[in-house]
């Protein structure tokens, strides 16, 4: 594994109190590449998000992002990573525009007006919803404000917790249209999910975890192309989307 | 800055707080606007006393200067004391609403005239009057819990929290900004009307601060209560419900169980029994002879002791003789009344040490004059001008000078501060 992949972590066991949690997990995410990973509830998907952002700390093994052990230094390890929840929840009583505006300015970012309206599009928000309070905006529409965060702060890492979870086709599709352009920026996405589908439509990788540890690791493109039926068969992951 | 203002207009976009701010100004400006025509009624009073004094004097003298009778010069004038409002009464109106702040007083039997105003209105004395120290220390606790109780927990029950803590300056410094902003305004919410009429009543500025000062102290100590609540990590409703009951017990039900225990540690006599005791003991002088009552006056005061012996004929220096010989029987009956107030005055103050909330209300009315020691400070010149007034009309009871018209300008009077 190549020492400057901006997510890596290796041989890591993590754990609350007597429960092992991760054990033995090892995973790197090169920058411009989406790593997708998938894995029945308990597996560690969501406890391998909190390592990366430094609310949990190992036990042993090795964490980095860009190199920072972020147990030792969460801020620093925050300063490069974007991170969006499963539920992306904003500020109601504030706009797309001002929700954007704040939580940049608590990343320590001041962008111009301009340049967050900009983005807001890019993210594909209509201009209509920039000024208007997030109280009527769909799950899809807050997952557009907060891309639109991940775009500004230009951060190398984006982590995702089950984004598509939620969403219809068409936001689905238009949700990885968007993070197709943020691996085009050379970000190193690593994306939670148990949805197969979305999934493979979109990721450069998927890692199946299971019992705290990576148990198949496929590749989206050469001889480890990844088959969505074969790779259901083997898992059981997503029957009743696949069904449909 | 650009983070404050940021997080100030996140809190004015929530309606509540804003009402809860508006509230709390409103509630401070009522109270301080209250306190303060509460105190222009008493200066005004105050300032009434010299025209009414005049008037009443005049009628006196009319009558007195037909009998050149010193007795009842002394029995039939009373003499105003009065204890004006400091500059900052009007903050914390304290034992101004209980106890009198004007007393006529004549040249007899003191004691039975300082305790017979001594019955506290028990409606007032129990909670107190709406004033600033009543906001500050029992309703300001409520909009700190208004605006802290759900400070983390609200974001966690949003689904924020975790987002929040993700930004590399989410987590602490974060809740500390957003503590100090609701801190800041809940105290600007008080302290601006505050310095507004602190202004207006000419108040020194060391007073002002220190206020201030008081103000944002019991502020931080229910934030504190707030933070060391939300670590519980329960919803904001629990949070609620758990800050809510620790004002009741606090700032209610502990302070009323301290004070009937100090009431119980350390009994002493009501004011009015020593009225009571000083009336029997000059009811009796009635029937004992005038003699005995003459021996003892001047056992006591030698100095008139030349007088002339009494005739069969009714002599006021006996009349004040006696009355005197009253406030020396009840005497030891007053230190120690004096002193049990005090003694329960220090145990409630040294009680202020654990509990915020008598704390903040007995250095408020310290601050403003306006606590026992206050009170005790306006009966000890009262004491001292009696005792000048006494002397006064004894010159002339004793040596039998006639007491004319213009010896009235002549009497003692009280020294203290008109306006």
């Amino acid at each position: 594994m190549p020492t400057t992949d901006p997510i890596l972590i290796s041989d890591l066991t993590l754990g609350y109190g007597t429960h092992t949690v991760l054990d033995g997990l090892s995973l790197a995410v090169p920058a411009g590449s989406i790593t997708a990973l998938l894995g029945g509830n308990g597996a560690g998907k969501s406890t391998t998000l909190s390592a990366l952002l430094g609310f949990a700390r190992a036990r042993t093994g090795t964490i980095t992002v860009c190199g920072i052990d972020p147990a030792a230094d969460p801020d620093e390890a925050r300063r490069l990573i974007a991170y969006l929840p499963e539920n992306v929840a904003l500020y109601d009583h504030l706009s797309a525009f001002e929700n954007a505006d704040y939580l940049l300015a608590l990343s320590g970012e001041r962008p111009k007006r301009g340049t967050i309206e900009d983005a807001l599009s890019a993210a594909g928000l209509q201009d209509r919803a920039w000024h208007r309070r997030l109280g009527g905006f769909s799950k899809g529409m807050r997952q557009k404000v907060a891309i639109a965060v991940a775009l500004l702060r230009q951060v190398p890492v984006l982590l995702l917790d089950e984004p598509t979870s939620g969403l219809d086709p068409r936001a689905t599709a238009d949700f990885n249209a968007l993070l197709a352009e943020v691996r085009a920026r050379g970000t190193a996405v690593l994306m939670v999910t148990h949805d197969l589908l979305s999934a493979a439509d979109i990721a450069d990788r998927i890692a199946f975890l299971e019992a705290g540890r990576v148990e198949h690791e496929v590749a989206a493109s050469g001889e480890e192309r990844f088959d969505v039926r074969k790779l259901h068969a083997r898992f059981q992951l997503g029957a009743g989307r696949l069904a449909a | 800055m650009i983070l404050l203002a940021h997080e100030l207009r996140l809190l004015l976009r929530q309606r509540l707080s804003v009402m809860a701010l508006a509230l709390l100004a409103t509630l401070s400006a009522a109270s301080l606007i209250l306190g303060m025509s509460e105190v222009q009624r008493q200066r005004d009073a105050i300032a009434a006393i010299p025209a009414a004094q005049a008037e009443d004097i005049a009628a006196v003298a009319d009558y007195v200067d037909r009998t050149k009778d010193a007795g009842s010069a002394a029995y039939y004038s009373f003499h105003p004391t009065w204890d004006a409002p400091s500059a900052l009464a009007f903050a914390a109106l304290g034992m101004r609403d209980v106890s009198p702040y004007i007393l006529r007083v004549r040249a007899l039997g003191l004691e039975a005239q300082i305790y017979d105003g001594d019955t506290f209105n028990p409606e007032l004395a129990l909670p107190g009057r709406f004033d600033f120290a009543f906001v500050l220390v029992f309703l300001a606790p409520l909009f700190v819990i208004a605006l802290f109780h759900d400070l983390v927990s609200g974001e966690r029950e949003a689904g924020r929290q975790r987002t929040l803590d993700a930004l590399p300056r989410g987590g602490r410094s974060l809740w500390r900004r957003r503590s100090a902003l609701r801190l800041s305004l809940l105290w600007a919410a008080l302290a601006l009307p505050f310095m507004l009429a602190a202004a207006w009543e000419q108040v020194a500025v060391g007073a002002i601060l220190a206020v201030l000062a008081v103000a944002m102290a019991y502020l931080l100590f229910w934030a504190g209560v707030a933070a060391l609540v939300s670590r519980l990590r329960c919803s904001s409703v629990t949070n609620a419900a758990v800050l809510a009951s620790a004002w009741l017990l606090l700032v209610l039900i502990v302070p009323t169980l301290a004070n009937v225990a100090i009431n119980a540690a350390l009994p002493i006599d009501q004011g009015a029994e020593i009225a009571l005791a000083h009336r029997e003991e000059v009811n009796r002088a009635w029937d004992i002879p005038r003699e005995d009552t003459m021996r003892r006056f001047y056992a006591r005061h030698p100095e008139w002791s030349p007088s002339a012996p009494l005739g069969p004929e009714f002599h006021y220096k006996w009349y004040l003789a006696f009355h005197q010989n009253g406030d020396e029987s009840v005497a030891g009956r007053v230190r120690a009344y004096r002193a049990g107030l005090e003694a329960r005055d220090a145990a409630a103050r040294a009680t202020g040490w654990i509990l915020p909330s008598v704390g903040v209300q007995a250095l408020l009315m310290r601050l403003a004059q306006t606590d026992l020691a206050a009170q005790l400070r306006y009966q000890d010149r009262i004491r001292s001008f009696h005792r000048r007034l006494r002397t006064f009309y004894y010159g002339y009871l004793f040596t039998d000078r006639p007491f004319d018209r213009t010896d009235f300008d002549r009497a003692p009077r009280f020294g203290g501060d008109i306006s």
